[in-house]
């Protein structure tokens, strides 16, 4: 990103200032490139994306395991036949739901970001409530408020690891 | 340089300070309200976006109509 910035402009500040690094001004792609990242629908789809491989992958690496195992009349080869199969159709599964997920959750994420003009805790809280209140709508109005308030902890919690305090 | 020219240029040069004072005004006003004091990104994110959108309009807006304003009060008969 920092090679592609501005290289026919920004050389005048250094003509009069050796000592000054050159200021590297962003261009026009710089702009549209930031202003395509920060579109709601494009990061709705990138995160849905992005949730789907993930949980293609977690599928895979904790779905392997198939009761069929404890099944003796089995010979060797069928059951590892049936429980790829069976880790293949779960990972598929866990992938959906976590493209789902990321997908409500980074849209609703931006939309009130962009509603609200503010950059803090609250738009995590009101997305991660959103997202787990719809997901765990189906069992009701008691699930959806645990879903939401369970949801919108959780986003909190990830999100203060990931900042790093 | 006849003398139209020369008061027309001076105004232009008027006319030019303002712009750029009111534009380093607007700048350092929505700066002030809307850049977050955490510089963890290179980048605005969504909500400093915004802001800035809507900050800028109404700067825009309300020096429009104070503008309006005071030309209405120095010519009334306008």
């Amino acid at each position: 990103m920092e090679s592609s910035r501005g290289g026919d402009e920004g050389d005048g500040a250094s003509a009069s200032s050796p000592s000054a690094a050159p200021v590297q001004h962003y261009t026009r792609q710089d702009y549209q490139a930031i202003d395509f990242h920060n579109n709601c629908a494009v990061k709705t789809i990138l995160s849905g994306v992005m949730g789907g491989g993930m949980g293609l992958l977690m599928g895979f690496l904790f779905g392997g395991y198939d009761p069929c195992f404890a099944d003796e009349a089995l010979s060797m080869r069928q059951k590892l036949w049936i429980s790829t199969k069976s880790a293949g159709v779960r990972s598929l599964q866990m992938a959906k739901g976590f493209a789902l997920v990321g997908a409500i959750y980074s849209g609703t994420e931006c939309i009130v970001e962009k509603a609200r003009a503010k950059h803090d805790m609250n738009n995590t809280v009101i997305a991660g409530c959103i997202t787990g209140g719809s997901l765990s709508a189906k069992g009701g109005p008691r699930a959806a408020c645990a879903g939401c308030v369970g949801f919108a902890a959780f986003s909190v919690l990830i999100d203060k690891v990931m900042q790093g305090d | 340089m006849p003398k139209g020219g020369e008061e027309a240029v001076n105004m232009a040069q008027q006319e030019m300070e303002f712009r750029v004072d009111m534009f380093s005004r607007l700048t350092a006003a929505c700066f002030e309200k809307c850049i977050g004091r955490s510089y963890k990104d290179s980048e605005l994110n969504v909500g400093e976006n915004s802001c800035i959108d809507r900050c800028v309009a109404k700067y825009w807006q309300v020096t429009g109509i104070v503008g309006q304003m005071l030309g209405g009060a120095q010519f009334p008969g306008k």
